[in-house]
């Protein structure tokens, strides 16, 4: 039985990054625990440098200067989110768009090569590349020998290892926090979409409070909670194939 | 994977303060320069001249006075560090930047987070508390290990501040005040 917080004690840092602040947790005392961060820091540096649409060396970017019939190769972080949003806009008719209306069927992503199929699309990853990032830096822990800790990029969070999360929401209207829910052994995002949110696509969300996911996938987690606000379903079919688990409140 | 929802999550229950403390002042600054033998503390004081400079970059200063931490090794400088806050809509962050000898930034780290209720983070006593402050405040939380999620918390108000703390680094270096 895992019971949080007690079982032992954590080394936290945050970064401004992805446009928030991004924490990363470590059991303390670990040989080489600054270094652990440093490395998670690190991986979500690496995925903001290619996905980033404010970046103009970005892959991204350079994606949107080409002209239409043109393709370029992209790598692993490209290719995998790009995969990724490809398959759940086609298995939601096309609610989860990262070309947010600019051109949905203006791109195409083959492995790695990166197609522009129309002059007008424009894609924006933020409904999906911080879950991304997240993972990335999870895995970037592990693969450096890390048995537990976690990774919360601004609401977008996965936990792994022998500890229990403990979750709290703010309140996006007043301030303050209000315990939300305890995790173990994967990812949470929770977005808020209503008048005065960040997220400017609100309007067409047909869900207006807050949609959380779980889903062993930070990627899955992040991705998920817009089809859910999108679609107003949070029994989507899409959750089920993912492993995920969703609620609006 | 396993979730359990806490029993407020789906009712209004009333909203608490958050607070997390990373870093010490101290501690970042070894952390941004590990092979630092010693910090000098110097004062930036910036006259209205400068003041409008920086205003005319885009920079606005805020402050006349900025604390700065000079990393030395042996008597040479490594590099600065500056601390800093900043305040949000219901946050109060305090980070510190790191920057080299080639005036590029060289590291930032949130040094510790305040959430509070809409209504504090106005008042000028809630966020004087925390002025150099961060291990060991009125508000740590200890142990508690907590993490918000939907935070739709946005950085535009410490990415400005570290242009800032660039810019008057950059200022006090050409006038020599930094050595």
């Amino acid at each position: 039985m895992i019971t949080s917080a007690a079982y032992r004690h954590w080394t936290r840092r945050a970064r401004p990054l992805l446009g928030t602040l991004v924490e990363v947790g470590v059991p303390a005392g670990i040989t080489d625990g600054e270094a652990l961060v440093r490395a998670a820091f690190a991986a979500i540096a690496d995925v903001q440098a290619c996905l980033s649409r404010f970046d103009a060396d970005s892959e991204l970017s350079r994606f949107h200067a080409l002209a239409p019939g043109q393709s370029m190769p992209v790598g692993m972080h490209a290719a995998t989110v790009l995969q990724a949003a490809q398959q759940l806009h086609d298995a939601s008719d096309g609610l989860f768009d990262v070309s947010l209306g600019s051109a949905p069927r203006g791109w195409r992503c083959d492995g790695h090569r990166l197609h522009k199929l129309d002059a007008a699309v424009r894609l924006d990853l933020g409904g999906i590349a911080k879950g991304y990032a997240v993972d990335s830096a999870v895995a970037a822990l592990q693969s450096a020998g890390c048995d537990s800790g976690w990774v919360n990029a601004g609401g977008d969070l996965r936990v792994f290892g022998e500890v229990a999360l403990p979750l709290s929401l703010r309140d996006e209207a007043a301030g303050g926090v209000r315990p939300l829910a305890t995790l173990h052994d994967g990812a949470l995002a929770t977005s808020h979409f209503g008048a005065g949110s960040r997220s400017h696509a609100h309007a067409r969300h047909a869900v207006r409070a807050h949609v959380s996911v779980a889903a062993p996938q930070c990627l899955w987690a992040d991705a998920l909670t817009k089809l859910v606000a999108i679609s107003g379903d949070p029994h989507h079919p899409e959750l089920d194939r993912h492993g995920a688990r969703a609620w609006t409140h | 994977m396993r979730i359990v929802l806490a029993a407020s999550a789906l009712a209004l229950a009333p909203a608490s303060a958050f607070a997390v403390d990373y870093l010490s002042a101290e501690q970042a600054a070894k952390l941004m320069f590990p092979d630092a033998d010693r910090f000098e503390s110097r004062e930036v004081t910036l006259d209205a001249a400068q003041m409008q400079t920086l205003a005319a970059q885009g920079v606005p200063a805020r402050s006349a006075r900025w604390p700065v931490r000079v990393a030395q090794r042996a008597g040479a400088t490594l590099g600065f560090v500056v601390v800093d806050n900043v305040v949000g809509k219901f946050e109060l962050i305090t980070y510190a930047v790191g920057i080299g000898t080639d005036g590029a930034v060289k590291q930032v780290e949130i040094l510790s987070y305040r959430e509070s209720h809409g209504h504090e983070i106005r008042l000028p006593a809630w966020r004087k508390q925390f002025v150099g402050k961060t291990a060991g405040s009125p508000l740590h939380v200890g142990d508690d290990i907590a993490n918000i999620s939907g935070a739709t918390l946005s950085c535009t108000h410490v990415t400005d501040g570290v242009k800032r703390i660039v810019a008057v680094v950059d200022l006090a270096r050409r006038n020599g005040a930094l050595g």
